[in-house]
């Protein structure tokens, strides 16, 4: 890849979440996206990363995922679907 | 071996009839093979009239994060349909702004017998309340609306 996806990842917000931190998305560089739990503590969202989940790419992830130039980074709230 | 189910997931903006939709679909599984599937099992849920803390409930709101949803489903509902053998599922979820009354989630499970139908269904609902990023505001009839986090007493 190259251009600005080289260079960040972008974080995405829902819910609860995204109201409680005013923003629904944005890019973060990623020489400092070591993996999620670093960008979560790094953004001071509200709350506690252990009742949040992670998803990498459309895909449910751990805190300690290694991250890529170009991922999507998603925090997710208490699911309640159905 | 089993073969995958085919499935039929779709995400509904504006409110749907169940049994047509049912209808349609029962229509499909039989074009495909008009006699493998003897047992079907469905699962049909409304918004209620209450919010959590029993005041009158104007609207759901359901947020999702389009593509991730799709994808958590088409897996939840390939995996539950491979472990139980069944032969097809259909799964319809609304989004945006739900009315009370109004169905929220279609499940249907269409299988060679009652016990892999009737267990895949039940299955397939508990996976997607939890596992399918779905997420509910109620809005009160005040105005005053919240978050929902967690799920409804099963």
């Amino acid at each position: 890849m190259t251009g600005a996806d080289s260079a960040t990842i972008r974080v995405r917000l829902f819910a609860g979440l995204r109201e409680a931190a005013g923003w629904s998305e944005q890019e973060w560089p990623i020489d400092r996206a070591h993996s999620p739990e670093a960008v979560w503590h790094q953004l001071q969202l509200a709350g506690n990363l252990q009742t949040v989940r992670v998803a990498v790419n459309h895909a449910f992830a751990a805190a300690d995922h290694p991250l890529q130039p170009g991922d999507e980074l998603a925090f997710l709230p208490p699911i309640s679907g159905g | 071996m089993q073969h995958p189910p085919r499935l039929q997931i779709e995400l509904l903006a504006e409110p749907f009839e169940p049994l047509r939709r049912l209808e349609q679909w029962q229509q499909q599984c039989r074009h495909a093979n008009p006699t493998a599937s003897a047992a079907e099992a469905f699962f049909i849920g409304r918004v209620r009239g209450q919010a959590g803390d029993g005041h009158p409930l104007s609207a759901l709101e359901l947020e999702h994060y389009p593509g991730m949803t799709e994808r958590q489903l088409e897996r939840l509902g390939s995996a539950c349909g491979q472990r139980h053998g069944v032969h097809h599922g259909l799964v319809l979820h609304r989004i945006g702004r739900v009315l009370p009354g109004e169905a929220i989630v279609l499940v249907a499970i269409a299988a060679d017998r009652r016990g892999p139908a009737q267990r895949c269904c039940q299955e397939l609902l508990e996976a997607l309340k939890h596992e399918a990023p779905f997420w509910k505001r109620e809005w009160r009839a005040d105005g005053s609306a919240q978050w929902i986090t967690g799920n409804t007493p099963w």
